[in-house]
């Protein structure tokens, strides 16, 4: 479904993805997690392409992300994007927000669109606020927002930058809870998270990311009871002691 | 003595008035052709198209940087040097529309830049285009951050366009001018011509700080 093979990203001087080789197959669960900026936002950033790529190639649904020739608008429409600051639209409504998509680039009629953002709301336990703006939200209600538009698109393919980070701690389960029931329903999904339980409770496969290299792949009771790389057993010390 | 003054003011009051109509005949036309350009402009500003973006960028320097009678006196005395001859009218509306569009611009751009860059993205990841990513997501953000200067920017062009009174156009500056002559008062005759612009721009004066007072709470703008 999704396919990294030897990706190289540079900043400026800064190579942020170093030879990334990757594969995640359909209704697969992958959590990506490492230190701060060892390029883990960008690994998924660059799936949708967010962000270019300097080197290799990344294949989705048989389609070459960064070649010119791909239809992109096509590419996004498969693929959702969650982000950690939630990005809504202020000026809209809930439902505004989700169904604003379907209607542009997927073109269906105002009235399908708003059944089928009815719907996805609903599903993210929502349906009682498609009127409210986001400010009228909680952080935990945007962000289940954000998940449902990308939702409405129907998407192949959800993606998540780090969801619950800019999240206080009381909100942070109803946003994993959502997540946790599109994993059950056969979703393919890449999550960058700290929550590690989230990851050993629901993903088939950790990846573990430091310095623009992917250290370790694992399932996720191997890759927590016996990590084989170094790297991988400082990182879980620190962020397991709590 | 001012009796006699003012009667004869009254006497030319219908002049004044005509005056007033050039006045608002030239900053209305310039005004809004001056927007639609304005914003035009400030989005290719905006845009990835270097080329385009660098071209927009000079011109607007260069005509913030140089006076508006110089811009006026350019377009109508030495262009027709290069055979483009324009009556006083239009070469007045041709300065004030671009002066207008210029700094419009600039006040879009800012617009623009203030819609955080998540905004974008949130808008990118769902294959929106990027008319639909402006017109649905960018610019209705930017208006918030526009309305309020651009109505301001409009008090200021109005009283720029007293300018033109120099190449000729009969505006309410020029019949200032011009009814001086007759009745030497000049407190009284200029006291009228500051009257005829302020009772244009005060609404819109107030305009403008109702405009900011709601943009600045307005909608819900929560964590974006």
């Amino acid at each position: 479904m999704i396919e990294f093979k030897d990706v190289h990203k540079w900043f400026g001087d800064l190579n942020v993805l170093k030879g990334i080789n990757l594969k995640v197959a359909q209704a697969e669960v992958m959590v990506v997690c490492g230190p701060s900026g060892s390029g883990k936002s960008t690994l998924i950033r660059c799936i949708n392409r967010l962000e270019s790529i300097q080197k290799g190639e990344i294949v989705v649904d048989a389609m070459k992300v960064h070649d010119p020739k791909t239809n992109m608008t096509k590419l996004r429409a498969e693929i959702g994007f969650v982000f950690q600051q939630f990005n809504l639209y202020p000026h809209m409504t809930a439902l505004q927000n989700v169904t604003l998509a379907p209607m542009k680039v997927r073109k269906i009629a105002r009235k399908e669109a708003e059944n089928m953002g009815r719907y996805s709301l609903e599903k993210v336990g929502l349906g009682d606020k498609l009127h409210q703006y986001p400010a009228q939200l909680s952080g935990g209600q945007q962000q289940r927002v954000a998940i449902a538009r990308g939702l409405c698109m129907r998407p192949k393919i959800m993606l998540f930058d780090e969801p619950t980070s800019a999240l206080d701690p009381e909100m942070i389960n109803e946003v994993l809870e959502v997540m946790r029931n599109l994993a059950r329903e056969g979703m393919t999904m890449i999550v960058v998270t700290h929550e590690m339980g989230f990851a050993r409770e629901v993903s088939h496969r950790v990846a573990f990311m430091d310095f623009g290299e992917l250290i370790e792949i694992a399932p996720p009771d191997e890759f927590f009871s016996h990590p084989k790389s170094e790297r991988t057993k400082l990182f879980l010390s620190k962020i397991l002691t709590h | 003595m001012w009796g006699f003054y003012i009667e004869q003011l009254m006497h030319s009051l219908p002049f004044f008035l005509k005056g007033l109509w050039m006045t608002i005949a030239v900053s209305g036309i310039s005004l809004v052709v001056g927007t639609l350009l304005g914003f035009l402009w400030g989005i290719i500003r905006s845009s990835q198209n270097r080329i385009l973006k660098a071209l927009v960028g000079a011109w607007v320097d260069i005509i913030r940087g140089t006076p508006f009678l110089v811009q006026v006196f350019i377009i109508f005395f030495i262009l027709p040097e290069f055979g483009i001859q324009l009556e006083a009218f239009p070469a007045a509306v041709i300065a004030l529309t671009n002066l207008a569009a210029c700094f419009i611009c600039e006040i879009v751009v800012a617009g623009i830049q203030a819609v955080p860059w998540g905004q974008r993205e949130a808008a990118i990841s769902t294959g929106l285009n990027w008319y639909q990513q402006l017109r649905n997501v960018i610019m209705p953000q930017a208006m918030r951050v526009i309305l309020p200067p651009l109505v301001g920017q409009y008090v200021l062009l109005i009283k720029d366009s007293s300018v033109v009174s120099a190449i000729g156009v009969v505006d309410v500056t020029r019949v200032g001018w011009l009814t001086v002559q007759r009745v030497p008062q000049g407190l009284l005759v200029f006291g009228l011509v500051a009257l005829l612009y302020f009772i244009i721009c005060y609404p819109l004066i107030q305009l403008s700080n109702s405009l900011e007072k709601r943009m600045s709470s307005g909608y819900s703008r929560g964590k974006v």
